[in-house]
C-alpha cells in the first residue's frame, strides 16, 4: 500500500507563551493527487493549518509527515521545492520591486542544480513561452516591474512562478479572494488546469461554496480549530451548495 | 572662483564616491540603514595611516584597510544575525565598537600623512592634476568593482534580500550568508573611501566619519530623484544607481562648498546643509509625485 503524501497525526497549535489553542488534535491524511478544499468560518484555523504545512508555524504537539518524513527534517531548499504557497497577498509570493524576468531568474537559480549557469537569453525565451498560456501580456513584458502589474496579473504571475518547478504540494490560502469575480474565476480555472496538468497535490482554503463545489475532490471543514467534517470524493459529488453549507458550517 | 568651486566639488566627490556607492548598495538594494559604514570609513583611514606611519608599503596598508572594512561588515552582520538585534541598532552598536577600535589602532585622535608615502603621493609630487587623476583611478576602480557586483546574480540576490527576505528564505536561500557578504562588501567600499580621503586631505582623524552615512543617504535619495526626473523611469539599472550616486554627492558638495565660500559660520553649516537637503528632497519628491503618482 502506498503511504499518504501528507500525514497530520494529532497535531495541535497554540499561540506563543501559553496562548489559546488555534488548532486542536488534527488527524488527517492527504494522498498524492488529492485536491483538498478546506472550509470553515473566520478564525476556524484554516490559514493556520496551511502555515503549519508551510513551516511558518511550528506545531505545539503531534506529527506532520511528508512522504513519511517529519516536515521539520527537510532542508530549506528541498522543502521549498516540495511545498509552495500562494496567499491572497501576492506580495507574499513575489519580489515586487523587481521585474517579471528577475523574479523568474531568482526561482530558477534556487531550484536548478548548483553551478548550473543559466543563460539569460535562453531563460527569457523559455519564460516568454512558459507565460504565454497564463497571460499574454506578462509574456510580452518580461522587463516590467511587478509593482506596476494589476492585482490579477500579479496573482497570475505568482501562480505561474509557484508551479514553474512543479512542487509536490501546492498550498492555496484564499488566493483569489482579493480579486474581482471574473479575474478570480479565470485564475481558478488556471489553477485547476496546472494542478491537473502536473498531477500536483493541492490544499486550498476558501469561503466560496461555489469554488468548493466545483473544485477539488475532498473537503475538510474546520470549526474552532478542530475537524468538524470531512467529505470524500464520492460523497462530495452528490452534494450541492446548500447541502455543503449545511454540512460544513 | 567658479573654477575653484568646481575643482573642490570634483575632488571631494571622487573621494566620497566609493562610500556613497556602499551606502547605496546597503540602503537602496539591501534596504538596510547600515550606520557601521561611517565607522568603517574611519577604520579604513585609521589603518592606512597607522601602517603607513609604521613604514609599511602603501599597498600593504591599503590591503589591510580594505580587509578591516570587510571585517567590520562581517561584525555588524553577526550582531544582527537571525534578526535578534534590530539592523539600525546593530549598526549603531558596531559604530560604538569601531570608535574605540579606531582610537586604539591610531593611538591618538589624529595621524598626519603629509610626509608619508601613500598610493597617490608620488603622483601628487609631480603635479596636482596627476595626483587627482590617480585618486580618480582608484575611486573609479572601487566603484566599478561595486557596480560589477551589483550587476551579477549575487547583486540580484542582494536586491531580493532587500525586497522580500521572507520569500527568499522560503525559497531556501541562505539569507545570513547573503547579508554577511553584502555588508562585508559595502563596508569595504566605505574603508576604501576613508583610505582615499586620508591620503588626499593628508591626515586620518577619529571624527572624520561623523554623520557620513546619513549625509550619504540624503545625497543618494536626492540623486535618485533627480535622475528619475530626467529618465522618467524608476526601473532598476546598475548604471542609473551609480549615476544617481554621482549626481547626489556632487550636489551635496556643491551646496557645502557654496556655503563655505559665502563665509558662513561653521557652527551653522550642518544645520543649513540639512535644511537645504530637506528643501531639495521635498522639491524632487513633489515633482516625481506629480509625474509618477508617488504619495508624499
Amino acid at each position: 500500500m502506498i503511504a499518504p503524501l501528507l500525514q497530520l497525526q494529532d497535531v495541535s497549535l497554540c499561540l506563543p507563551n501559553g496562548g489559546r489553542e488555534i488548532l486542536s488534535h488534527i488527524t488527517y491524511e492527504v494522498q498524492r493527487g488529492d485536491f483538498v478544499v478546506i472550509l470553515g468560518s473566520n478564525g476556524s484555523g484554516k490559514s493556520s493549518l496551511l502555515k503549519l504545512l508551510d513551516r511558518r508555524y511550528r506545531a505545539t504537539s503531534g506529527h506532520l509527515l511528508l512522504e513519511n518524513k517529519a516536515l521539520g527534517s527537510f532542508a530549506a531548499r528541498p522543502f521549498a521545492q516540495a511545498v509552495r504557497t500562494l496567499t491572497q497577498d501576492c506580495h507574499d509570493s513575489l519580489f515586487v520591486s523587481m521585474s517579471i524576468f528577475e523574479n523568474y531568474l531568482l526561482i530558477c537559480e534556487q531550484f536548478q542544480a548548483r553551478f548550473h549557469f543559466i543563460r539569460r537569453k535562453h531563460a527569457r525565451l523559455r519564460l516568454a513561452a512558459y507565460l504565454e498560456p497564463f497571460n499574454e501580456k506578462l509574456a510580452n513584458n518580461l522587463d516590467q516591474c511587478v509593482a506596476d502589474l494589476s492585482g490579477g496579473e500579479k496573482q497570475t504571475l505568482a501562480l505561474a512562478l509557484a508551479v514553474c518547478y512543479p512542487p509536490r504540494i501546492l498550498l492555496l490560502d484564499e488566493h483569489t479572494s482579493a480579486l474581482d469575480p471574473l479575474t478570480a474565476e479565470r485564475l481558478l480555472l488556471l489553477t485547476r488546469d496546472v494542478v491537473a496538468q502536473h498531477g500536483m497535490t493541492c490544499l486550498m482554503t476558501t469561503h466560496d461554496l461555489v469554488l468548493a463545489e466545483g473544485c477539488g475532490n475532498r473537503i475538510l471543514a474546520l470549526r474552532n480549530g478542530r475537524i468538524y467534517q470531512t467529505i470524500e470524493a464520492v460523497e462530495k459529488r452528490a452534494l450541492n451548495q446548500q447541502q455543503l453549507l449545511a454540512a460544513c458550517y | 572662483m567658479m573654477n575653484g568651486l568646481l575643482y573642490a566639488v570634483l575632488t571631494q566627490t571622487l573621494t566620497f564616491l566609493p562610500l556613497a556607492l556602499g551606502i547605496s548598495i546597503s540602503y537602496t538594494l539591501m534596504r538596510a540603514t547600515d550606520m557601521t559604514l561611517e565607522g568603517s570609513f574611519v577604520l579604513g583611514a585609521a589603518i592606512f595611516a597607522r601602517l603607513a606611519t609604521l613604514g609599511f608599503s602603501p599597498y600593504i596598508a591599503a590591503f589591510c584597510a580594505l580587509a578591516a572594512g570587510s571585517l567590520a561588515g562581517v561584525m555588524v552582520s553577526f550582531i544582527q544575525r537571525g534578526g535578534r538585534v534590530d539592523p539600525l541598532l546593530a549598526g549603531v552598536l558596531a559604530t560604538f565598537i569601531l570608535t574605540s577600535a579606531n582610537l586604539i589602532l591610531m593611538g591618538r585622535p589624529n595621524i598626519s600623512l603629509l610626509s608619508q608615502a601613500t598610493l597617490v603621493s608620488s603622483a601628487f609630487a609631480q603635479s596636482d592634476t596627476l595626483g587627482w587623476l590617480s585618486v580618480a583611478f582608484y575611486s573609479i576602480f572601487f566603484c566599478m568593482l561595486g557596480c560589477a557586483l551589483v550587476a551579477t546574480r549575487f547583486g540580484l540576490r542582494l536586491r531580493a534580500l532587500g525586497d522580500n527576505p521572507a520569500l527568499l528564505q522560503r525559497l531556501g536561500a541562505p539569507l545570513e550568508r547573503y547579508r554577511l557578504l553584502g555588508f562585508a562588501f559595502t563596508n569595504t567600499l566605505a574603508a576604501a573611501a576613508g583610505m582615499l580621503t586620508a591620503q588626499t586631505v593628508g591626515y586620518a582623524d577619529i571624527n572624520m566619519g561623523f554623520g557620513m552615512t546619513l549625509t550619504g543617504i540624503g545625497a543618494i535619495i536626492l540623486g535618485q530623484q533627480v535622475l528619475r526626473r530626467i529618465l522618467h523611469s524608476a526601473r532598476f539599472r546598475v548604471s542609473a544607481e551609480f549615476i544617481a550616486c554621482v549626481i547626489g554627492v556632487a550636489m551635496y558638495f556643491m551646496a557645502l562648498n557654496g556655503l563655505l565660500r559665502l563665509n558662513i559660520d561653521p557652527i551653522y553649516l550642518k544645520m543649513l546643509l540639512g535644511i537645504l537637503l530637506v528643501i531639495f528632497l521635498r522639491t524632487a519628491l513633489r515633482r516625481s509625485a506629480l509625474a509618477g503618482g508617488i504619495s508624499i
